[in-house]
């Protein structure tokens, strides 16, 4: 098993391989989330999906305001690619709301270029 | 008025995402110059490496699972509705596939030098050149101290006049608020002279 010796910093290595919270599966129907897509819970449904492991209602816990897919992702301690079938799942019983991020469209955006270079003077 | 119906339960318009992309050599400072200006800790996010985008490893050995490559990014709120995220990408070049997620629609990219390996910051700059998006060349001052003059390192990386080049102290906040100006200001300029 050679991947966790190059693994940095001190994290206690997972009792469980992290696809098994998934059931094994790697994607999810639809486009693929951006790292910086919001997630965040939608109504007062407790209608979780059939089969939903612990880190579901975490998840969804977390969301209660929105937080991006990495920061959700860092926060549980799985990898990004876990995340995102655990909140597709999440999206398809109707618990939780993923905002696409627009990020291709503002990058070139004149208007908001300026507001970001007057945020960033204003730190 | 049937909008008027589902006010009170419509959420707030989410805040409006930015990114930027860190970029450079292994251990070149890139979590220390987000951490420096990030609002919460640096944070490590991890994603799984597969067969599909890596082919065969370094072993040889074909579909091997678990391997996972480490980003760390950071987070600033910018008034009432503006987020920006900061990615530091990882550090070995053989984790390049996951540059493309990570720099897809970012406003542009800090490249970290290290002016003693010089040469490890190559990929870097040659990877935002060939995607054309605005880039910032941050020569990190290890020490405090500026070992190379900017004409010096600018002449090392080979880059055009128009890419800046700055001396940064990662750890200082006004030195990495001082850079990340500067490339805004880049990619400004860029969006401008093409929405003429």
């Amino acid at each position: 098993m050679g991947p966790s010796e190059h693994r940095e910093g001190g994290r206690h290595p997972r009792l469980v391989r992290p696809y098994v919270l998934t059931r094994g599966r790697t994607h999810v129907p639809g486009p693929l989330m951006a790292l910086e897509a919001g997630v965040r819970r939608v109504g007062e449904t407790n209608a979780f999906p059939v089969g939903a492991p612990p880190e579901s209602r975490r998840i969804v816990d977390l969301c209660e305001s929105p937080m991006s897919l990495a920061e959700v992702a860092a926060r549980m301690f799985l990898p990004i690619g876990v995340v995102r079938v655990l909140v597709g799942d999440l999206v398809g019983a109707g618990v939780v709301a993923v905002d696409d991020p627009h990020l291709v469209e503002h990058a070139t955006d004149v208007q908001l270029l300026e507001r970001l270079l007057d945020g960033i003077r204003a730190l | 008025m049937a909008s008027a119906l589902f006010d009170h339960v419509r959420a707030p318009a989410p805040p409006v995402a930015m990114k930027i992309v860190v970029a450079g050599g292994f251990a070149v400072g890139k979590t220390t110059f987000i951490g420096s200006i990030s609002e919460i800790e640096p944070l490590r996010t991890e994603a799984e490496m597969t067969v599909e985008s890596l082919g065969v490893d370094r072993s040889g050995q074909v579909g091997k699972s678990g391997t996972t490559v480490a980003m760390d990014f950071g987070r600033i709120t910018l008034g009432t509705d503006m987020v920006l995220y900061m990615f530091g990408t990882p550090g070995q070049d053989r984790f390049w596939f996951l540059w493309d997620e990570l720099v897809r629609g970012a406003v542009g990219g800090v490249v970290l030098v290290d002016t003693r390996r010089v040469a490890e910051c190559f990929a870097a700059v040659d990877y935002f050149e060939a995607l054309g998006i605005p880039f910032v060349v941050a020569a990190n001052m290890f020490d405090g101290v500026a070992t190379h003059h900017p004409r010096a390192v600018r002449e090392a990386l080979a880059v055009p006049a128009n890419v800046p080049i700055v001396l940064c102290d990662a750890r200082r906040k006004t030195h990495v608020q001082e850079t990340l100006v500067l490339l805004v200001e880049s990619a400004l300029r860029r969006a401008q002279k093409a929405a003429v």
